[in-house]
């Protein structure tokens, strides 16, 4: 991903990204947990940080915006379960249920401190 | 070469941005990141607008939005700093999706452009893109 955001980016363009990764310091088995709980889409052992600065891009900023992430990850379950019947109809009952089961896993996994999302800004070299 | 996981991850998105999306959907969306775009992820509009700052998005910028679903954040940064953005996923349920509501909101301005392609075989030169976008996507 960020191989080709580096590659497809003018000099001096920009990236910027959220993205979802476990806590720094985690034991194993709280990063197993933090993978496994997570969404596809937790991202790899390195920082994202450290991946920008090996792909060469400058400027670099992360911010951390988990408290967000916990917010809107409530929001959704709160949201469906307020829906239920509605979205049982469109879904079935099975889907809503996995969902909503996979949203209360994940969410546990933040409010347990395993999971964080951050906002990451970074500038493309001039060459 | 793309892992197990990957591919069932790809088809899970697959069967769901091939779902006919239920008005309670779209009252939930709005209701959560305060927009209407066939979203279900983290990235709320107030967030979508902090992109839009830190990537200096204007008319004259391209754009490249990796992931974009059915065109969240990708679409709504075209239509709201007027950039032209080039929508990247390898579902192509989400891109119709995507080039569907581009057609209907008439885009002005900008210019939309879809391609199924992965980060990794995205066809396009070197130094193309003035911006990068991608939120929560396979890293």
């Amino acid at each position: 991903m960020l191989r080709a955001s580096r590659r497809l980016l003018r000099p001096g363009g920009r990236t910027a990204f959220f993205t979802i990764h476990p806590a720094p310091g985690l034991s194993s088995r709280r990063r197993r947990r933090a993978h496994r709980d997570g969404p596809v889409a937790v991202a790899s052992h390195l920082s994202q940080r450290d991946l920008l600065e090996r792909g060469g891009f400058v400027d670099i900023a992360e911010t951390d915006r988990t408290v967000e992430f916990a917010t809107v990850a409530r929001a959704w379950i709160e949201q469906r379960d307020r829906h239920q019947d509605q979205l049982v109809e469109a879904l079935g009952e099975a889907e809503f249920e996995q969902r909503q089961r996979e949203a209360r896993v994940q969410l546990r996994a933040i409010d347990d401190g395993l999971l964080r999302r951050s906002l990451l800004v970074a500038v493309c070299p001039n060459d | 070469m793309v892992t197990r996981e990957e591919h069932e991850t790809r088809q899970r998105f697959r069967d769901r941005y091939g779902e006919d999306r239920p008005d309670a959907l779209v009252q939930i969306e709005r209701a959560v990141i305060g927009a209407d775009w066939g979203a279900d992820g983290y990235t709320t509009r107030r967030q979508a607008d902090q992109l839009a700052d830190a990537l200096r998005l204007a008319p004259s910028v391209w754009l490249l939005d990796i992931g974009s679903g059915r065109g969240w954040p990708g679409l709504y940064l075209a239509a709201s700093t007027g950039c032209r953005v080039v929508l990247s996923d390898v579902p192509l349920e989400g891109l119709r999706a995507a080039v569907a509501r581009a057609a209907t909101d008439r885009f002005a301005g900008g210019a939309v452009a879809a391609v199924a392609a992965s980060a990794r075989a995205l066809p396009y030169r070197a130094g193309t893109f003035d911006a990068v976008v991608h939120a929560d996507v396979l890293c």
